[in-house]
C-alpha cells in the first residue's frame, strides 16, 4: 500500500472573474520510505501541491488517499487530527516561535495529540528528538541564539516527534547557506535510511532535487517527468564546499 | 502540573512576549475591578454601619409593658423618670417634687423625681417579713404580664430572636463609702442575655450579670454611664465598689454604655441612667412574681410591625381581652421611641428630607430612608466600575486583536501541527482570562488597600468580605472571557495556509 496516492487531483482557485487553475490533474502513487524532490519553475504548482499532500488544504476534484484513507474531502477538525498524526512539516523560513525554547517549540505538536499527552511525556519526547538532531545541549535555547542550521535542525526535530507517517518539507534550504544546505540534505536522507521515513521535498533548485531517490518535474499545474535517481552523496559535497568556506572566513 | 496548568503557563509565557501591551490591557482591568471591589466594600460598609446604629438603637426591639398606661395617664404630663412606670393607684399621693441640686448635699443633684416612686422611700428595713408583695411595689393591678407570657410569645410568634423578662422599678441608692453621694435613678430586674438584646451595648469597665448571679440572685450590680459618672464621676473604675440599694450592699461588677449616635446616654434615659440587678433579686428581696416588661427582639428590624400586631393578639387572647375592651398591656417598638428623643442630627436630617410626616414614621421607613441615601452613593460607585469595566474590556479585546493579528503566523503553524480551531481559540480565550485574572488579582488587592484607606482617612465604613473578592475575580474572568470571544473566534477561523504566509 502507498503511503501517498493522487489521483486525478485538481485545484482551481477563483480570483474574482478570474479562475486558476493549480493543478490539472495530477496522478502519482509515493511508496514508503521513498525521498520524493518535487521540482519546477515558480507558479508552476509545487505549493499547491504540498499543500493539498499536507492536509493543509483540499483539491477541488480528484482522491487523496494517505495511507489508504481517503482525506481528499474531510472537515477542517478532521484534517487537523491527521496533520498532527501523519504529516511533520519542514518550512522555508523554519517558523519556530520566537522568545521560546528548542523544547517548548519541538512540544508544540504534542499539545494537540488526543487523547491528551502527560506533561513529562510530552517533554521527554522533545528532548530525545533534538537530541537524534544533535541538540542536546541547545535545549533551552531560544530561536534567536541558535544558527540558521540549528534553527532548521530543531523544526525538523518538531517534524519528527510525534512520530509521522510523512514529512513534507517546503523549499527547506530556501533561507541556509550552502554548506548549511548540504548538511539538512545529509539529515534528511539519513531519516530515510535509518528510518525508513517517507520524505517529500519541494524546491526550485535541481541540486537540492538531486538528494532525492525520486524527482518529479511540474509545469504548469501537471507532472511533465518522474524518475527514480541515484541521490547525490552529501559527503563528497561537503569536501568541496569546506575550502571555500574556509577560504570566506566560515 | 497538570496539562490545564501547563496551557495557563504556556499563555502566560505568550502575554509576556508582549510586556507593555499586556501591562496595558491588565491596567484596564485592574482599574475596573478595583473599583469594583472599592464600590463594594463602601456599599456593604454603609449597609453594615446603617443597619449596625438601627439596631444599637433598637430598631429590632419590641417592649411590652404591663398595663396601659397611655390611657389611664391621659392628660397628665409625662416626666422622664416614669420610664413606663405603672402609677401608684393611691391618688391622693402628692410627689414631692425636686428639680436640680438638694441644697446643702452638693453632689446629690436629682433630675426630676416622685420620691413616692421609690417602693422603698416608706420602708427603710426590708426584712423578709415586711417584704412588698406586688401591690406595694406598684405592680398591682396593672401588673399584668407573667413569665407565660413570655414562654408564649417566645413559642408562638417565628421571626423572633430573644426575649427577656423584666421588673423595673425607680430606686435611691447610695455609695457605701460615702452615704451623702445619692442618686436617684431607674432599677432593672432582669437577666443575663439582655446586653444580646440592647446590641448597642459596651462595658467600659467590668461585664454584665452573669447567668450564676442569676440563678443564685446574688447582690451584684451593674451601673449604666451615667450613674458610674455621677456616683463615682467621668472616667473612674467602680468595678468592685459597694453601692447601697433598699438597705443592702451590692457589689458593682460593670458599667454599660452605648456605642450608637441614635442612642446616647443622658441623665433620665431609661438605658444609661439606670442599674441593672438580677431579676431573681428583686423578686426575692421585694417578694414579686409579676413582670413588668417583656423585651423581645426581632430578627429583622423590618419585621417589627407584624410581630408587634402578632403579640398584641396572643396576649389580648391569654389575658381574656373582648374587642371593645382596651389592652392591658402596651406594645412598642424602640424605633417609636427612638424617634421621640435622641434621634440624632443625622438621622433626623434625613427623616426630614425624606419623609411627610414624622407620626407616620415606622422603622422600616427610617431604613429604606437610608437606604435610599445609600443608594445613591451606590449607584454613583457602580457606573465608576462599570464604566471602569467596560474599558478594561475594551483593552482585553484591543490587545487580543493586535495579538491575533500579530501571531498570524504562529496561529497558522499551530494549525499545520495539528491544532483544531477550537484549540486556537481557546488558547485565545485563556489567554484572556490569565490576563484579566491577574489584572483582577492586583485590582483586587488594590480596591482593599483603597478601602482601607478611606476607611483609615475619612473614617467611612468599608466591609471587605470575602464574597465580594471572589465575586470581584469572577466579574474578572467573564470580562476576559466575554472580550476574548470576538477575537479568539476570528483567530480559530484562520486559513491554515493564509496564516502560515502571513507576514
Ligand atoms: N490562494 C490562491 N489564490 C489564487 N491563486 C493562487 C493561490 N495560490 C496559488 N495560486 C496560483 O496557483 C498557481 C500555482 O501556485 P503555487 O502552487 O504557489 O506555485 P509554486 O509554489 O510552484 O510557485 C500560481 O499561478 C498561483 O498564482
Ligand atoms: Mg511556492
Amino acid at each position: 500500500m502507498s503511503v501517498i496516492s493522487l489521483q486525478g487531483i485538481k485545484k482551481i482557485y477563483h480570483l474574482g472573474d478570474n479562475t486558476v487553475h493549480a493543478l490539472r490533474g495530477v496522478s502519482l502513487d509515493i511508496e514508503e520510505g521513498e525521498f520524493v524532490a518535487i521540482t519546477g519553475p515558480s507558479g508552476s504548482g509545487k505549493s499547491t501541491m504540498m499543500h493539498i499532500l499536507g492536509c493543509l488544504d483540499s483539491p477541488t476534484e480528484g482522491s487523496y488517499l494517505l495511507n489508504g484513507k481517503n482525506v481528499s474531502n474531510l472537515p477542517r477538525q478532521e484534517l487537523a487530527d491527521i496533520r498532527n498524526r501523519m504529516i511533520g512539516f519542514v518550512f522555508q523560513g523554519f517558523n519556530l516561535l520566537p522568545r521560546t525554547t528548542a523544547v517548548e517549540n519541538v512540544e508544540l505538536p504534542l499539545l494537540y495529540t488526543r487523547p491528551v499527552m502527560s506533561n513529562a511525556e510530552r517533554n521527554k519526547r522533545a528532548v530525545e528528538a533534538l537530541t537524534a538532531m544533535g541538540l542536546a545541549d541547545r535545549l533551552d535555547h531560544h530561536p534567536s541564539q541558535l544558527s540558521g542550521g540549528q534553527q532548521q535542525r530543531v523544526a525538523i526535530a518538531r517534524a519528527l516527534v510525534n512520530k509521522p507517517a510523512l514529512i513534507l518539507a517546503d523549499e527547506p534550504t530556501g533561507n541556509l547557506d550552502s554548506k548549511t544546505s548540504i548538511e539538512v540534505m545529509r539529515l534528511l536522507q539519513e531519516l530515510r535510511e535509518k528510518q525508513g521515513i517517507t520524505i517529500v521535498l519541494i524546491t526550485h533548485e535541481p541540486e537540492i532535487a538531486a538528494y532525492g531517490t525520486r524527482i518529479i518535474s511540474v509545469r504548469d499545474g501537471v507532472i511533465i517527468s518522474d524518475e527514480k535517481n541515484t541521490p547525490r552523496n552529501p559527503e563528497e559535497d561537503l569536501a568541496a564546499v569546506a575550502p571555500i568556506a574556509a577560504a570566506s572566513g566560515y | 502540573m497538570g496539562f490545564a496548568a501547563h496551557l495557563i503557563a504556556l499563555a502566560w509565557q505568550a502575554l509576556m512576549r508582549n510586556k507593555a501591551q499586556t501591562l496595558m490591557a491588565m491596567l484596564g482591568v485592574t482599574v475596573g475591578v478595583g473599583a469594583l471591589v472599592t464600590s463594594m466594600a463602601l456599599g456593604r460598609g454603609a449597609q453594615e454601619a446603617i443597619k449596625d446604629q438601627l439596631l444599637a438603637a433598637g430598631a429590632n426591639m419590641i417592649i411590652v409593658n404591663s398595663g396601659n398606661y397611655q390611657t389611664e395617664r391621659a392628660g397628665a404630663g409625662g416626666s422622664p423618670a416614669d420610664h413606663g412606670y405603672i402609677p401608684s393607684p393611691k391618688p391622693q399621693r402628692t410627689p414631692y417634687l425636686v428639680k436640680g441640686p438638694i441644697p446643702g448635699f452638693p453632689n446629690v443633684r436629682l433630675l426630676n423625681a416622685h420620691f413616692e416612686d421609690d417602693p422603698m422611700a416608706e420602708h427603710d428595713h426590708p426584712l423578709a417579713s415586711e417584704r412588698l408583695g406586688d401591690n406595694m411595689a406598684g405592680l398591682g393591678a396593672a401588673a399584668t404580664l407573667t413569665l407565660d407570657d413570655a414562654e408564649a410569645i417566645r413559642n408562638e410568634i417565628p421571626g423572633i430572636d430573644f426575649v427577656a423578662s423584666g421588673v423595673h422599678e425607680n430606686a435611691r441608692i447610695s455609695l457605701k463609702a460615702d452615704p451623702m453621694k445619692q442618686w436617684f435613678t431607674r432599677l432593672h430586674g432582669t437577666e443575663s442575655d439582655l446586653p444580646v438584646i440592647r446590641s448597642g451595648w459596651i462595658f467600659p469597665y467590668g461585664r454584665f450579670l452573669s447567668a450564676s448571679q442569676v440563678r443564685d440572685a446574688e447582690q451584684t450590680m451593674v451601673i449604666g454611664r451615667v450613674v458610674a459618672a455621677r456616683l463615682f464621676g467621668e472616667g473612674i473604675n467602680p468595678v468592685g465598689e459597694t453601692i447601697v440599694l433598699w438597705n443592702q450592699d451590692f457589689r458593682v461588677i460593670g458599667v454599660v454604655d452605648s456605642t450608637s449616635w441614635a442612642a446616647q446616654p443622658s441623665a433620665g434615659d431609661d438605658q444609661f441612667d439606670a442599674i441593672y440587678i438580677p431579676v431573681t433579686t428583686v423578686h426575692s428581696l421585694l417578694n414579686l412574681s409579676k413582670l413588668n416588661t417583656i423585651t423581645i427582639t426581632t430578627e429583622s428590624a423590618g419585621e417589627t410591625t407584624r410581630i408587634s400586631k402578632q403579640i398584641e393578639d396572643i396576649l389580648r387572647r391569654r389575658h381574656g381581652i373582648t374587642e371593645q375592651m382596651p389592652d392591658d398591656f402596651t406594645v412598642k417598638t424602640q424605633a417609636q421611641q427612638l424617634l421621640g428623643k435622641g434621634l440624632s442630627p443625622d438621622v433626623a436630617r434625613i427623616v426630614a428630607g425624606n419623609l411627610e410626616s414624622i407620626d407616620a414614621l415606622t422603622i422600616e421607613q427610617l431604613s429604606a430612608s437610608l437606604q435610599r441615601a445609600n443608594r445613591t452613593m451606590l449607584a454613583l460607585l457602580a457606573g465608576v466600575a462599570t464604566v471602569s469595566l467596560l474599558v478594561g474590556g475594551i483593552g482585553v479585546m484591543n490587545l487580543l486583536l493586535l495579538s491575533v493579528t500579530q501571531r498570524t503566523r504562529e496561529v497558522g503553524l499551530r494549525m499545520a501541527m495539528g491544532a483544531r480551531g477550537s484549540d486556537i481559540a481557546s488558547q485565545f480565550v485563556l489567554e484572556a482570562i490569565v490576563l484579566s485574572v491577574v489584572g483582577g488579582l492586583i485590582g483586587a488587592a488594590c480596591g482593599v488597600l483603597v478601602a482601607e484607606s478611606l476607611e483609615q482617612v475619612f473614617q467611612w465604613s468599608t466591609d471587605v468580605s470575602v464574597i465580594s473578592m471572589v465575586f470581584a475575580i469572577i466579574v474578572a474572568a467573564v470580562l476576559g472571557i466575554v472580550s476574548s470571544v470576538y477575537p479568539a473566534h476570528r483567530a480559530s477561523q484562520l486559513n491554515p495556509i493564509g496564516a502560515l504566509n502571513h507576514e
